[in-house]
């Protein structure tokens, strides 16, 4: 009987380093959304100051701006006015009814509620709905051209994606988003007063009463009309240009476009205001 | 010539490309194949600057191109045209408009001027009658034609095919195969060309290189593929569904 040759003995695992403990965990499951975050908003800025930088220094291409003045102007104008007028139906209906149980005295509705809308609901209700048509509209379109290479084309051409995707649809967003919600916000007006005479009989005088607009609140109105264009095509654009991976990678882009748009919209208006109210009082 | 030299490139945690180090000299056609997704269109939006490797150095005519800035890559797309995959035509711009906007861009020439050149490349692939006609109403192999005659606008001296033939019938796809054979032997133009049409690669380049789990698995002469033993050059060029290729 021959002995069996000894099997050779395998070195001894290093030893398994200690579990996190839980402030690590806390750091390692809030530091990935936090870094993610901040890099969202540094694009956003990236994408921003090159929008800005070729916007003056850019070379446009004819009718370009045009067209998206068509796009994001002519084509959301039937939504905005749907929107704002039941808007401007809803808040003076429920206005009338509160105030009604309160004060029965419904003299000051027409006031309030247009101080109301040139402060707040015409310029930050219209800005969140052209947030999600005009938004989702702009990176979906840019996405598209990622995903399918035609951004890479267009690089290969000269041609950079910021000055020739971005910059048209900024200008135009500048220009179309004021004339859209100033138009939102007579919409909501006229369907206001309609509902004001038709369920509390006021009349047009009482109604028109502009005694609580002060040439502040218009100013500031003018302000966030101006801010909102200028941010909504450059959040979007960012989230198009970042797309990948296919058509699913569209839809993901167009998803993010339409939710930080909304959110810059929100920011930005807690910005103006504040500093509207620091400024003016 | 151009020279890729030691190429790494990750996505995420994902390695593409490992080590990659080819040459291709000038007016030769060059391929490049292997399996989908080994990198070999990573590779070569490399040159143009349309990807920046993690590592490695690129070289264009002896000149390092690795890290240069996006408007300093403008004159190495001006010697380098790239052909995609799927064409890459504008919807909103009609055919001549297409062809002629790497002129008007790059070299900053008028409209008229631009599109009057680009109506002459397009009567070099027999679509000027189509001129003011959109993408969209085309087919794969006309959309290939006019993709390749806007390439061609800047006259460049290397050209990239990424998947040229693919989707294409069988009559378009040797075709444009005798596109880029003729542009070599007549206008010396260099094409490095990314495939896995086995009737492309076994008709046209001068050398090939074949890429397999981001690095070289052979590079060498239509000959040299035909007569190795490498079981994985064997499996790919014979199309077998069985053999040591990992997936």
């Amino acid at each position: 009987m021959t002995a069996r040759a000894s099997r050779p003995t395998l070195p001894a695992p290093p030893p398994l380093p200690p579990p996190p403990g839980f402030v690590a965990r806390l750091c390692i499951g809030t530091g990935e959304p936090v870094v993610d975050v901040f890099k969202e908003v540094a694009g956003i800025y990236s994408v921003f100051v090159r929008t800005l930088y070729f916007s003056f220094r850019g070379r446009a291409e004819r009718g370009a701006v045009l067209r998206e003045m068509y796009e994001i102007g002519n084509r959301s104008l039937l939504f905005i006015t749907v929107v704002m007028g039941f808007i401007g139906m809803i808040f003076v209906y429920q206005g009338g009814v509160q105030a009604q149980r309160i004060i029965p005295d419904l003299t000051m509705l027409g006031a309030t509620y247009l101080e109301y809308l040139v402060r707040a609901l015409a310029s930050d209700i219209g800005a969140m709905m052209l947030a999600t048509r005009v938004g989702a509209g702009i990176a979906a379109a840019i996405g598209s051209m990622v995903v399918t290479e035609q951004v890479d084309a267009l690089r290969m051409c000269a041609a950079e994606p910021v000055d020739y995707l971005v910059v048209p649809r900024f200008k135009a967003s500048l220009v179309m988003t004021v004339v859209l919600l100033i138009f939102g916000g007579v919409v909501a007006c006229m369907t206001g007063y309609l509902t004001a005479r038709y369920a509390f009989g006021q009349r047009w005088d009482q109604f028109f009463n502009l005694t609580l607009v002060r040439w502040s609140d218009v100013f500031i109105f003018v302000i966030k009309c101006v801010a909102y264009g200028a941010a909504i095509p450059v959040v979007s654009g960012y989230c198009g240009l970042t797309a990948y991976g296919g058509s699913e990678g569209v839809g993901s882009a167009t998803t993010r476009a339409v939710v930080n748009s909304a959110l810059a919209v929100i920011i930005l208006n807690l910005v103006i205001s504040a500093a509207g109210y620091i400024v003016f009082g | 010539m151009i020279e890729f030299i030691d190429l790494y490139k990750s996505f995420g945690d994902k390695p593409v490309l490992e080590g990659v180090s080819i040459t291709v000299t000038d007016s030769e056609v060059f391929f490049i194949v292997g399996q989908s997704g080994v990198g070999k269109s990573v590779l070569i939006k490399h040159l143009v600057g349309l990807l920046r490797p993690d590592r490695g150095q690129i070289l264009l005519d002896g000149e390092d191109i690795t890290f240069l800035t996006e408007k300093q890559f403008y004159r190495v797309r001006m010697k380098c045209g790239m052909v995609f995959q799927h064409s890459t035509l504008f919807d909103s711009m009609t055919i001549l408009e297409n062809v002629a906007l790497p002129l008007r861009k790059h070299k900053r020439i008028s409209t008229k001027n631009a599109r009057e050149a680009a109506m002459r490349r397009l009567a070099d692939v027999h679509m000027e009658e189509f001129a003011g006609r959109y993408p969209a109403e085309f087919g794969d192999g006309m959309r290939k034609r006019v993709a390749i005659a806007r390439t061609l606008m800047l006259e460049p001296r290397y050209v990239l095919f990424d998947e040229p033939t693919t989707s294409l019938d069988p009559i378009s796809a040797r075709r444009v195969d005798h596109l880029i054979r003729e542009l070599s032997d007549r206008l010396g133009v260099t094409s490095i060309v990314v495939s896995h049409d086995l009737t492309s690669i076994f008709s046209i380049p001068d050398r090939i290189a074949m890429l397999y789990k981001g690095k070289v698995q052979l590079l060498g002469t239509q000959d040299d593929f035909r007569s190795t033993r490498d079981p994985i050059v064997q499996q790919f060029i014979n199309g077998e569904a069985e053999g040591p290729m990992e997936i």
